[in-house]
C-alpha cells in the first residue's frame, strides 16, 4: 500500500502539483485547452498553502476512520477497502457538504460547476505515481509505502 | 405480549432501526465476526434510504431509486438478514428476547435499540365544520392536509397530496432544520410558503440572528414570508376533515390546504415502555461510553441515545447523521467483543438553503454575551452575504457558524474536537482565507506532516 507524504521543507510553492491536477481532472486532459477553454469547470484536487516562504501542497489523506464517509447521508464518499483510496461517486453527491463540514484538512471542494458536487483527492488511480506527486521538482511530495494500511494499492 | 407466539428465531445480533446507526452497526459487527447472524428490523418497507435525502425527493432532484446510502447488493454481500415492514413491539431484557408484530419471538445474544426519533406534534386544536373539536396529536392521521416530514412515506405522501390537489402555496410550522430543508424543497417547487417560527428567528438552535437573516431575506426575496414570535393555535377542517384555514395566536386567520408540521424530533422510546425499569431512558435511551444501555448485551445508537456532548460534559441527545453513524459503528464493535470508547460529540449540520450554504458546530449559539473565558470573533460582508462567527471558551473554539461561504469549515471541526488552544492565530481565526498553514505549529505538522514521520 502506498500513500502520499507531504515535506513541507521542500515545497517551494510553485503551484505545479495544482496546474497538472486540475489539467488531470479536466475533461480534454490537455494543459492549454484546459486552462483556455475549461478553467472554470474544473478545479484542483490539491492546495498549496503559502505565507511567505513557508508552503507545502495538501490534498485528502485518505484517512483509515474517515470522517467524511461517517458524515455523507448519500453514501457517495466511501473507502475502497483495498486500495484504501477514499473516492467520491459524484453521481451519488447530493452536494450537502456534510463532508467540508468535519473534514479537519479542509481539503474537500464545492464544485459548483455543473451539478453541485463534493470534489476531492482520487489518487490518479488510474495512473502509476499520482500527478501532483510525479510534477513536483523537489519532492516536496512524496508516494512511497505505508504500513498502517491506510494508503494505496498500486498495480 | 399476550398473543400467542407463532414461532421462535435464534439470533446473535438483533438491530432495531434500518438507518445510519443501525445499518453501520451490522456493518462493523460484520467486519469483525464473520459467521454469526445478524437481523435488522424496520416497520419501513423500503430496503434502505437516508432519511436526510428525502427532501430531495419530494423536491424532484432525486428519484426513489437514487436516495439509498447503500446500493442493493450491500445487505447479501455482508449477509445481513434484513426484516423490513416488521416492528419491534416489546422487549426483555433479562430474558433477552424480543417480541415482533409478525408475533415472533426472537432471542439475541445481543441488541442494538436504533430505531432513531419520531416527529413532536404540538398541542393544537382542530376545529371541524360540524363544531367538533379534537387535539392535532389525536388526529394527524385522519386530518388530510398536514404532514410531518420524518420518513420517506411522508414525503411520498406529500408528494402526492401535492400533485393531486395542484398545491401552490403551503404553510411550514416550525422554522429549524427539517423546516428548512422542506422548505427549500417547496421553493423548487415553485410553492409558496408561509413559514411560522415560535421565537424570534428562525434556525434559532444552532444559528445566531445574523446567519438567520441571511437566509431570512433569501426566502423572502422568492415571495414567501416568515412569521415570527406566532405560532398556530387553531386549525379549522372542512367536512371532508380537510385543513381549510388556521388562526395565529396574534389572531390572525390565514387560508391553507397544505400544512407541515416541522417542530421538531425526539427519541422513539415508546418500545421500552414495558421494560423502563431495566433500560433507562431520560429524554433518549441513556448510554455508557461503549453504547451500551443499563441493562446487559443491550446497546442503544443514533437519534434515539442519549450520550456525551464532549462541550458540554452532558448527557445529551444530539440528533445527526455523522454521530449516528460513529455510534453505531462504536456499539457495533463492541457488540461483536472489542473495548471501544466513544469520546463524545458535539451538534453540527451543514444545509444549503436557496443556493445558500450554511453550517453550524459546536455551541453556536454561546458567547451571546461574552465573559472573561467566552470570546466570539466574526467577520460579516453584507454585500456578499458572507457570515462566519467563531466561539471559543478558554482560547479553545467551542462553536462556530458560517453562511454564505463554508470552505474548509471542517478545519474548526477539527480544532474543537481536538480542543486546539488558539491564543496564538486569534487575528486570524475569521479570515476567509483560513488555512492550515496559519495553524499552531504543532497542531500543523501533526496534520501535514502526520505522526510518526520525519520532516
Amino acid at each position: 500500500m502506498k500513500k502520499i507524504y507531504i515535506n513541507e521543507e521542500y515545497c517551494i510553492g510553485c503551484r505545479l502539483c495544482e496546474i497538472y491536477c486540475q489539467v488531470k481532472h479536466s475533461k480534454s486532459k490537455k494543459i492549454i485547452k484546459a486552462f483556455r477553454e475549461e478553467e472554470l469547470d474544473t478545479i484542483s484536487r490539491i492546495l498549496v498553502e503559502e505565507i511567505g516562504h513557508n508552503s507545502f501542497a495538501i490534498q485528502c489523506r485518505h484517512c483509515i476512520d474517515a470522517p467524511c464517509v461517517d458524515a455523507c447521508i448519500s453514501g457517495a464518499m466511501s473507502k475502497n477497502e483495498n486500495t484504501g483510496v477514499v473516492n467520491c461517486n459524484e453521481d451519488k453527491c447530493v452536494g450537502c457538504w456534510s463532508c467540508i463540514m468535519v473534514c479537519p484538512y479542509g481539503v474537500i471542494k464545492r464544485d459548483i460547476s455543473a451539478k453541485k458536487v463534493a470534489s476531492k483527492c482520487d489518487m490518479c488511480i488510474d495512473e502509476k505515481i499520482p500527478v501532483c506527486v510525479k510534477n513536483c521538482p523537489n519532492e516536496a511530495l512524496k508516494f512511497s509505502d505505508t504500513d498502517d494500511g491506510s494508503g494505496v494499492e498500486i498495480k | 405480549m399476550k398473543n400467542a407466539v407463532a414461532h421462535n428465531t435464534n439470533l446473535d445480533y438483533a438491530i432495531i432501526g434500518n438507518s445510519a446507526a443501525g445499518v453501520a452497526a451490522a456493518e462493523s459487527i460484520r467486519k469483525i465476526d464473520k459467521k454469526s447472524k445478524i437481523s435488522i428490523f424496520t416497520d419501513e418497507k423500503y430496503f434502505n434510504y437516508s432519511k436526510p435525502l428525502i427532501t430531495y425527493f419530494l423536491s424532484g432532484k432525486l428519484d426513489l431509486e437514487k436516495i439509498n446510502f447503500k446500493d442493493s447488493g450491500f445487505y447479501e454481500k455482508n449477509d445481513i438478514d434484513l426484516r423490513l415492514g416488521t416492528r419491534v413491539t416489546s422487549i426483555d431484557p433479562s430474558g433477552q428476547s424480543l417480541i415482533t408484530d409478525k408475533n415472533e419471538k426472537v432471542k439475541f445474544r445481543k441488541l442494538l435499540i436504533a430505531g432513531g426519533g419520531k416527529p413532536m406534534i404540538p398541542e393544537i386544536k382542530v376545529v371541524n365544520r360540524t363544531g367538533h373539536v379534537e387535539t392535532l396529536k389525536n388526529v394527524m392521521d385522519k386530518t388530510g392536509g398536514i404532514f410531518t416530514l420524518t420518513t420517506l412515506d411522508d414525503a411520498i405522501g406529500l408528494k402526492n397530496y401535492i400533485e393531486e390537489n395542484n398545491i401552490k402555496s403551503a404553510t411550514i410550522l416550525g422554522g429549524g432544520l427539517i423546516g428548512l430543508k422542506a422548505a427549500e424543497a417547496f421553493l423548487e417547487l415553485r410553492i409558496k410558503l408561509n413559514i411560522i417560527e415560535f421565537s424570534g428567528q428562525i434556525l434559532s438552535a444552532s444559528f445566531d440572528n445574523t446567519a438567520a437573516e441571511i437566509v431570512t431575506s433569501r426566502v423572502e426575496e422568492t415571495g414567501s414570508s416568515i412569521l415570527t414570535n406566532t405560532t398556530i393555535d387553531e386549525i379549522y377542517t372542512d367536512d371532508s376533515g380537510r385543513i381549510f384555514e388556521y388562526k395565529l395566536k396574534t389572531g390572525r386567520m390565514l387560508s391553507c390546504n397544505l400544512l407541515v408540521v416541522a417542530v421538531g424530533v425526539s427519541p422513539d422510546v415508546s418500545i421500552l415502555e414495558g421494560c423502563a425499569g431495566e433500560i433507562m431512558t431520560d429524554n433518549g435511551i441513556v448510554v455508557d461510553q461503549f453504547m451500551k444501555t443499563t441493562s446487559d448485551n443491550i446497546y442503544a445508537a443514533g437519534d434515539i441515545a442519549k450520550s456525551i456532548d464532549m462541550l458540554t460534559g452532558k448527557m445529551r441527545n444530539i440528533a445527526i447523521w455523522p454521530l449516528a453513524v460513529r455510534q453505531g459503528s462504536i456499539a457495533g464493535r463492541n457488540m461483536a467483543g472489542s473495548q471501544v470508547s466513544y469520546n463524545g460529540g458535539f451538534f453540527m449540520n451543514s444545509v444549503e438553503i436557496l443556493g445558500i450554504p450554511v453550517i453550524s458546530m459546536g455551541l453556536s449559539n454561546a458567547g451571546e454575551n461574552e465573559t472573561e473565558e467566552i470570546k466570539t470573533y466574526k467577520i460579516y460582508n453584507p454585500q456578499k452575504k458572507i457570515y462566519r462567527r467563531i466561539i471559543t471558551r478558554d482560547n479553545k473554539v467551542i462553536g462556530a457558524i458560517f453562511a454564505g461561504a463554508i470552505d474548509r469549515a471542517g478545519i474548526y471541526t477539527g480544532l474543537i474536537s481536538n480542543e486546539i488552544d488558539i491564543s496564538d492565530i486569534k487575528d486570524n481565526i475569521t479570515k476567509e482565507d483560513f488555512g492550515i498553514i496559519q495553524l499552531p505549529e504543532g497542531y500543523r505538522k501533526h496534520l501535514v506532516v502526520g505522526d510518526g514521520i520525519e520532516v
